[in-house]
């Protein structure tokens, strides 16, 4: 037996368990120095963002009203062009929209004119897919996010967190390598958040999609995320990331998430003081006040 | 509602008949009835006073023969409507269109459009004369000029209000270039072009109602209709004619654009 046919055998028995354990392969993304500036005021945009995320991540990004989070979503997903910076998926560099980047809007952006099987089933019809196999990626869909039942129903005839399972559906089934999720339960009701908190991270768990989640709700951000980026305003940039290592699923309503919580919201609140009380210094890039882009983590061994 | 009209129209024609007013100077409802009759090609006598013969003419004569103008006069304007319509649409959708889409033509023609909607139709009559004479294409100018800037603005008005959420929905699907016309925006346009279409009828009929008033030509509308009562002065054929106008107008409102209109807005989840 040749070294090369060794060699061989072995990569087929790696591809093999890869596999097995479905590690994802797709769905990395590298963004570097991304700065996006409004009206020509650098205080209302994003500057110097640079961040990575590994392949079926869930990296939740987190920050008060302004901080430029929708910006940072917006610029990922194509919507808006960055001023400076570059955004590579995969080792591929993206500009424009486009089904790689599927987005979850806050106001879900469903069609009322379609129903929601025909909703999920849109970004397949623009792919050019025959209406058969549709049909059964539809369905597929539809059972990932437990809407069987309404697939022939209207927008306007769901429920606020069933048109956001639709979205999630519509999103997801063109397969994208990363989802992007703009405060996506914001509009909702407690009770339907946490039903929704404990199915997105179910289908997370199986579709194994990178998943970048824009949230205000530090809460939110601990129950789901592997890493939190924490924003801070005027103009936007990134001042904490803090690992979260906890295990999946999680019991959301378990101690040691509301720990963390606390312990996270204290981090950042610390941090906005810190900013505060240099006012004159707050301006300036993040790693001149000291504090900046290093990261820290939390739930280790819990 | 019925009840209260057959109330209005009873006490109308009772006082007629007992204060006994000249039906030259306002007819009764009886007279219309007469009129409407002798437009549908015979003769009655509803206005005569109650007698043996009534309500057939003093003379028998109830077939004088001829036209039947109200079969004729509607089906003429229906005609004209429908084509005239169908321009003034399609101008209409393009310049709203235009202005939605490029901010340079909104800028010089959202203003002229907006000035020239408040220029009442009959306005347009003597420039379609001394530019086109009287004829065909006179009419057809002054109806789709009555119309199509209507159409043009409202609908533009209605595209604004798209939110933009579904451009971005539609692009990050994959629907670009014409796949984002045909599949998005089309359709989230229709509420804003049902309602314009709504409104481009309106303003459509009452263009057409008043060119044919007073441009001359072969065939004769139902606008000639009312012409023809002034220069008989028949006022009954003038009230009778103003009436087929306005129910001709509610009726294809009521049965057809009302009906899209509420179909749309069903469908969006627009109406409760």
């Amino acid at each position: 037996m040749s070294v090369f046919s060794i060699f061989g055998n072995g990569k087929a028995t790696a591809a093999q368990s890869a596999a097995a354990l479905q590690l994802p392969t797709r769905g990395r993304m590298e963004i570097e120095g991304l700065t996006k500036a409004f009206g020509g005021h650098r205080a209302n945009g994003i500057e110097d963002i640079s961040l990575q995320c590994r392949e079926g991540e869930f990296v939740c990004v987190v920050g008060p009203s302004g901080c430029g989070k929708s910006t940072l979503l917006n610029c990922i997903a194509g919507m808006v062009q960055a001023d400076h910076g570059t955004i590579r998926l995969d080792g591929k560099e993206v500009n424009q929209p486009g089904p790689d980047r599927a987005v979850v809007f806050q106001d879900h952006g469903l069609f009322p004119w379609l129903s929601a099987a025909q909703n999920i089933a849109f970004g397949l019809k623009m792919a050019g897919m025959p209406r058969s196999e549709r049909s059964d990626r539809v369905e597929t869909a539809l059972k990932m996010v437990h809407l069987t039942a309404s697939a022939d129903k209207l927008v306007h005839e769901l429920s606020g967190g069933m048109k956001q399972r639709v979205a999630i559906a519509r999103a997801l089934v063109i397969d994208p390598a990363v989802l992007l999720m703009d405060e996506p339960f914001a509009s909702l009701d407690a009770q339907t958040r946490t039903l929704l908190h404990a199915q997105l991270q179910e289908i997370w768990t199986q579709t194994k999609k990178t998943i970048l989640f824009v949230t205000h709700s530090v809460g939110e951000a601990v129950r789901l995320a592997d890493r939190i980026v924490v924003l801070h305003a005027h103009p936007g940039r990134i001042r904490r990331v803090v690992d979260i290592n906890l295990t999946h699923p999680r019991d959301f309503d378990g101690t040691d998430i509301t720990e963390l919580v606390h312990l996270v919201r204290k981090e950042i609140e610390d941090e906005v003081n810190r900013a505060n009380s240099q006012t004159a210094e707050f301006w300036k890039p993040a790693s001149a006040v000291g504090v900046g882009r290093d990261s820290f983590s939390l739930g280790d061994g819990i | 509602m019925l009840l209260a009209w057959v109330v209005i129209l009873s006490a109308w024609e009772m006082a007629y008949r007992v204060i006994t007013w000249e039906p030259y100077k306002f007819p009764a409802p009886s007279h219309v009835l007469d009129s409407f009759c002798d437009l549908a090609g015979f003769r009655t006598a509803f206005g005569d006073p109650i007698s043996a013969h009534w309500p057939k003419p003093a003379d028998g004569e109830v077939h004088p023969g001829g036209s039947i103008p109200l079969l004729s006069a509607p089906a003429i304007s229906g005609v004209r409507l429908l084509v005239g319509f169908a321009i003034s649409i399609a101008m209409g959708v393009g310049l709203g269109l235009a202005m939605w889409r490029f901010e340079l033509a909104n800028g010089i023609l959202g203003p002229v459009f907006l000035g020239l909607q408040t220029l009442p139709s009959v306005c347009w009559v003597p420039l379609a004369v001394l530019l086109l004479g009287h004829n065909e294409k006179g009419i057809l100018f002054v109806l789709v000029m009555g119309s199509c800037f209507a159409i043009a603005i409202s609908l533009r008005d209605g595209l604004r209000t798209i939110p933009p959420v579904y451009q971005k929905a539609g692009l990050m699907l994959g629907a670009d270039g014409w796949k984002l016309y045909r599949y998005v925006l089309l359709p989230a346009s229709l509420p804003a072009l049902a309602s314009s279409l709504r409104q481009g009828f309106s303003f459509a009929w009452r263009s057409l109602m008043g060119a044919e008033l007073i441009l001359a030509v072969d065939w004769h509308g139902l606008g000639y209709q009312l012409e023809i009562g002034r220069s008989y002065a028949d006022i009954k054929q003038v009230v009778a004619v103003m009436a087929i106008m306005v129910m001709i107008a509610m009726l294809v409102d009521r049965l057809v654009f009302a009906v899209i209109e509420r179909k749309v807005h069903q469908r969006f989840g627009l109406v409760g």
